[in-house]
């Protein structure tokens, strides 16, 4: 059911700026702004529950009761004007503690208090009770324990973060995000929705016994296989259960409604919870009720992804519209419900963690636009919705992405662009060309290379036929620091590093960079192992029955994730952060140390240690230095070079889920953890100072030739070789008033896509207002910036976050 | 004056020196910046090369830095610690201490530089330097694959190009041969031998109109109006290069009814309905600048017109047929 484009762009005349969110989505909105959340431990204790009642049973089979018992069991309601219904927790804005990454002791308890959280005394005992149980379940003392020296060092060093404290507790803290599903939580994947919204989860188990009862046990595997498929159906069976007791409860609710519109809609509610998921979705309302109740399945995960949503959902959409079953208003109502919904799930995780994804962090990414799986453009009507759904909700979640191609219609770049300028730093804008491309390399058919989504912020994914499982936030500037050191790293002291000989004998810099690229090599390849060792304890102890059956062939295969190879096989990634103020800093020691010589090699060892201290007119030296992000090929080619290395590296370390790891660039807010672990750098960079945000950004006002000058140097960069590429500009309104001026930036982004770039998203708002916001936050509770690759809301960031993005460059358009 | 047949330097209007030192210096010229990603100085994206030198000394200059030709020195005084570093490297003597603080001898400055290169606080920059015609081309080639895709390309800005017209004419060569979009940014104060030279490589005139009345143009920018408006004549009639005209709306100078109507009637009559009118309100940003400059800022308790009052001198434009907006 494609539309063509010139059908679509009658769409976006329908509304304007006038449309308001309707009294509906503003009491629900309202209800979203609460100044403490309610901590849950509902889903925990049934979880422990059914773990104590089954010991000794496969884990599989374990897992699967364990979601049993807590969709049989967990306190459900219904707020006040929902017409989507399924909470991710017991309690209203609430977040369920989970135990799968990590314990919760008393001072991480004490913490999530002092960050907003209210926990009874009664409660607190419970957890601790919890812990003793979990702990043989804990994944953390069996990566660290068992580790070497080497190994313990690099995990203590903080170099991927967070640092480790222990063996046994690693960075400590544990997981709450409120989502009914089974963990892990940090996957990035799409599962194949179309087939639940289709189908119906009924035909999904009686596939499975059917395929249960024809099992040979001839094969090798065939006992895991039976395993497997008893809990795929236990748990599809548990999630319809669950959807039944949703419309029990509107039922018994629509009874004594006094208001006969609320009674109404409640008896709907009803209706459809009795219909899907069990069955196949007929209707928009079915399909988006379906979609939600497998979306709580899928979380809790801060990276869920929705999959290319327009694509699938837009015939039930357009058949609705043509039988006048729904009109635009009430779809866009629903969408907005959706939004809602999703900002309903609460999230948070332990200390060390919480900073390097601030404020409430979560990448829920819709992916719109884009082509076809024929290569036509994939724009239709939904496309459009979705985004004035952003405009009229400007809430920080959902995340919208919107692919762009070749031939995406002018109008969309417009309606999206309208909607990046409130302020919301969504959509985020992709190139189609470079993610395909990249596809195409990794040996992906073309059809199925563009059918792809997103996962987590900006990872591609390939919707039922990829899923990473391992990501790690490695902070680059710390091995420069270590090749320095001859392979000390400077944070802990120990020599983890290889020995590459003291900076002050180095000859020529080919010699040093030679050295700075072995010892990042030996540093990836340990990073690599710790990503291999996470994998096989995970794929051990949190095999997932849900999001293993809504894979491409889960049931025919009868495996669970971590068990089968896919088509993108992308279950380990190497992502970089502070590559640039890496690159910056080899680029000043190359200039003005080796070529220049206006300085000695002891006498930068030492202005670094003394943090510039007395040696300010070295540090301006080093500042004007060529930078990257000015098009400038002296400092570029050294970035050119690097990313390629990286790319090169990761193909050389195996994963074990099958191929290579894959290399990617997304740096949420580890910039900041990650530059409070880095001394002072060559590029002339305090020590302590966050490091460059994204990926292809430049280092905080060190571009100084704008947007296309920064661009110009990111297209050098292979960025088809990367799985993502984060790369933020800050805009300030001024340059995004007219549309003629929003035409100009539809261009810029295009520019950039048809030369290579994977990615842009702009923040746009006035330092002035940022600063305002910052002097008076309960003015400003709703103010958004995007912070890399989601949006969260500026007063929770902490000051440190909130002064780097003041201190981001706003690039004005001149005039 | 001064004259020869192949100089585009020449004098227009009563009393005004030639610039003798332009002439000679072939493909260099003086700029004070080049604006990558300009979007309000013309179609699509562009690059503006922002020129030094101006004939004109209009009152209410938004860029008074760009008033001269040589290079000026910006003085944030704030940052001065007094430390005397610029005071000994002056070649001119013209920098003193006193109150904490460095003093310039305006008078003496020559806009050297030595003493920028001292400053340990960054208090001291420069406005304006020398560049080659391949400098600057190189630059704005920089940007030529977003010229492309958005039908943007090269603006020559200022201070008003046309007071350097051979670096102005060499810059618009080049920019032509590699098929870029130029636009030329002028007050149109030049003899009408630069004019027709320079033109047929501009694809689009922004030509401001500072006020209708000779005398209060004298009074105001110290010229008259007169070879302004025959120039504007001349590039559109004779010359046929497509223009948009630019009135900076100047409260208590010249946005009264009267000047405005003027103004519109001269376009709608003399030259053509089809010519779009920016009206580009009066704004404070200029005020920093002569603080930086130490100069008097002559317009410093004038404040930007109202909305309405735009609104309302935009509508004596559309009264007469013309297209305007508010806003470039």
């Amino acid at each position: 059911m494609i539309t063509t484009s010139s059908q679509s762009l009658q769409k976006p005349s329908t509304f304007t700026a006038a449309d308001e969110m309707s009294p509906r989505i503003r009491r629900l909105k309202e209800r979203l702004y609460v100044d403490r959340y309610p901590l849950s431990i509902e889903k925990s204790r049934w979880q422990t529950q059914a773990y104590k009642a089954s010991d000794g049973e496969p884990q599989i089979i374990r897992r699967a009761k364990s979601l049993a018992c807590v969709l049989d069991n967990i306190p459900i309601f219904i707020e006040d004007d929902e017409l989507i219904v399924g909470q991710g927790s017991a309690k209203p804005m609430g977040l369920e503690l989970d135990f799968y990454a990590g314990l919760w002791p008393r001072d991480e308890i004490e913490g999530l208090r002092e960050a907003g959280y209210d926990i009874s005394p009664q409660e607190e005992t419970e957890i601790l009770d919890m812990n003793a149980y979990w702990q043989k379940f804990n994944p953390l003392p069996r990566l660290g324990e068992d580790a070497s020296e080497e190994m313990w060092g690099f995990l203590k060093s903080g170099m991927v973060l967070p640092p480790w404290k222990s063996r046994t507790d690693g960075p400590g803290g544990g997981y709450a995000e409120s989502g009914l599903g089974l963990g892990p939580g940090f996957y990035l994947m799409t599962v194949d929705f179309e087939v639940a919204l289709q189908q119906g989860l009924l035909a999904l188990i009686s596939d499975a016994e059917k395929r249960l009862t024809a099992i040979e046990y001839a094969e090798k595997d065939a006992l895991e296989r039976a395993h497997f498929l008893k809990a795929a159906i236990l748990s599809l069976r548990a999630i319809i259960g669950f959807a039944e007791r949703y419309a029990d409860l509107a039922q018994t609710m629509a009874a004594v409604e006094a208001d006969p519109a609320r009674r109404a809609e409640l008896e709907a509610i009803a209706q459809i919870c009795r219909r899907v998921p069990a069955h196949p979705a007929r209707t928009f309302r079915e399909a988006m009720q379906s979609f939600w109740f497998i979306f709580l399945m899928i979380t809790p995960s801060p990276t869920a992804s929705m999959g290319r949503f327009d694509q699938f959902m837009n015939p039930y959409f357009e058949a609705d519209l043509a039988n006048g079953r729904l009109s635009e208003e009430e779809a866009l109502e629903l969408l907005q419900c959706l939004r809602i919904k999703d900002m309903q799930l609460n999230r948070t995780s332990g200390k060390a963690a919480r900073q390097k994804n601030a404020g409430m962090a979560k990448w829920h990414n819709m992916v719109i636009g884009g082509v076809t799986k024929s290569g036509e453009d994939a724009t239709n009507p939904l496309t459009y919705l979705i985004l004035e759904a952003v405009r009229r909700l400007p809430t920080a979640h959902h995340t919208v992405t919107l692919r762009v191609h070749d031939g995406t219609p002018e109008p969309l770049m417009k309606k999206a662009l309208e909607v990046v300028k409130m302020g919301t730093g969504m959509p985020a804008f992709i190139g189609d060309r470079s993610y395909i491309a990249y596809l195409l390399d990794q040996g992906v058919p073309l059809e199925e290379a563009r059918n792809y989504a997103i996962g987590g912020c900006l990872d591609v994914t390939l919707p039922g036929k990829s899923r990473t499982a391992a990501v790690g936030m490695f902070i680059v500037s710390m091995v420069l620091e270590a090749t320095l050191l001859n392979g000390v790293v400077r944070r802990t002291g120990d020599a983890v590093g290889l020995s590459t000989g003291k900076f002050e004998d180095f000859k020529t810099f080919d010699d040093f960079y030679a050295a700075f690229k072995a010892q990042l090599r030996h540093f990836l390849k340990l990073h690599a192992d710790k990503n291999n060792a996470e994998l096989l304890i995970s794929r051990e102890l949190f095999p997932d029955p849900v999001r293993s059956v809504l894979m491409d062939g889960g049931l025919a295969e009868g495996k669970a994730l971590l068990d089968r190879t896919y088509l993108l096989e992308n279950g380990a990634l190497l992502n970089m952060v502070g590559m640039i103020n890496v690159v910056d800093s080899l680029v000043a020691v190359k200039k003005l140390v080796f070529e220049d010589r206006v300085v000695s090699q002891a006498e930068l060892i030492q202005a670094l240690d003394a943090n510039w201290q007395g040696r300010e007119d070295l540090r301006r030296r080093f500042l004007e230095a060529p930078k990257y992000g000015n098009g400038d090929d002296y400092a570029d080619q050294i970035a050119v070079d690097l990313f390629d290395y990286w790319a090169d590296v990761a193909a050389s370390l195996r994963s074990c889920l099958g191929g290579a790891h894959k290399p990617t660039g997304i740096s949420v807010s580890s910039q900041w953890p990650g530059g409070a672990q880095t001394g002072a750098t060559p590029d002339g960079r305090f020590a302590g100072e966050c490091l460059a945000d994204g990926t292809m950004s430049a280092m905080r006002g060190r571009d100084l030739k704008g947007p296309t000058g920064l661009m110009n140097s990111a297209m050098k960069i292979s960025q088809n070789r990367y799985q993502a590429a984060l790369f933020n500009i800050k805009f300030h309104p001024s340059a995004m008033q007219s549309d003629e001026d929003l035409r100009k930036i539809s261009f810029l982004i295009r520019t950039y896509f048809a030369r290579g770039g994977k990615h842009v998203q702009f923040n746009v708002v006035s330092r002035e207002i940022l600063l305002e916001a910052q002097k008076h936050p309960e003015q400003y509770r709703d103010l958004l910036v995007r912070v890399a690759g989601y949006s969260a809301y500026f007063i929770q960031l902490g000051k440190a976050m909130q002064d780097e993005i003041i201190g981001r460059t706003a690039h004005t358009g001149a005039g | 004056m001064n004259r020869s047949p192949t100089s585009l330097v020449d004098t227009v209007g009563a009393g005004a020196a030639a610039p003798a030192a332009c002439a000679d210096r072939g493909v260099a010229g003086s700029i004070f910046n080049i604006q990558r990603y300009s979007i309000h100085d013309g179609p699509g994206i562009r690059t503006t090369v922002f020129f030094k030198k101006c004939r004109l000394r209009c009152l209410w200059c938004q860029n008074p830095e760009s008033q001269q030709e040589q290079p000026e020195l910006f003085f944030n005084a704030e940052k001065c610690i007094g430390c005397g570093r610029c005071e000994k490297v002056c070649p001119e003597g013209a920098i003193t201490l006193r109150d904490g603080r460095s003093w310039t001898d305006r008078a003496r400055c020559t806009g050297a530089g030595a003493c920028v290169e001292v400053c340990p606080q960054g208090a001291r920059s420069l406005m304006g330097r020398v560049a080659s015609v391949d400098d600057i081309f190189q630059e704005v080639s920089e940007d030529a694959i977003f010229y492309q895709e958005s039908g943007g390309g090269v603006t020559l800005s200022g201070g008003d190009p046309l007071a350097q017209p051979e670096f102005a004419l060499a810059i618009l060569k080049r920019c032509k041969e590699a098929g870029y979009h130029t636009t030329l940014d002028t007050c149109g104060f030049a003899s009408w031998h630069a004019v027709e030279t320079i033109m047929p490589y501009v694809d689009l005139v922004l030509y401001d109109f500072k006020h209708m009345d000779p005398d209060k143009h004298k009074q105001y920018t110290g010229f008259s109006n007169e070879p302004i408006l025959r120039n504007a004549k001349g590039i559109h009639h004779e010359l046929k290069v497509p223009m948009r005209a630019r009135y900076a709306v100047i409260p208590g100078y010249n946005d009264g009814v009267e000047n405005a109507t003027a103004l519109a009637d001269f376009i709608a009559n003399e030259l053509d309905r089809s010519i779009p009118v920016d009206l580009l309100p009066f704004h404070k940003y200029g005020g920093a600048k002569y603080q930086r400059l130490e100069r008097v800022d002559e317009l410093a308790d004038t404040s930007p017109p109202s909305e309405a009052a735009l609104t309302a001198l935009r509508d004596i434009f559309l009264s007469r047929g013309l297209t305007a907006k508010v806003g470039g």
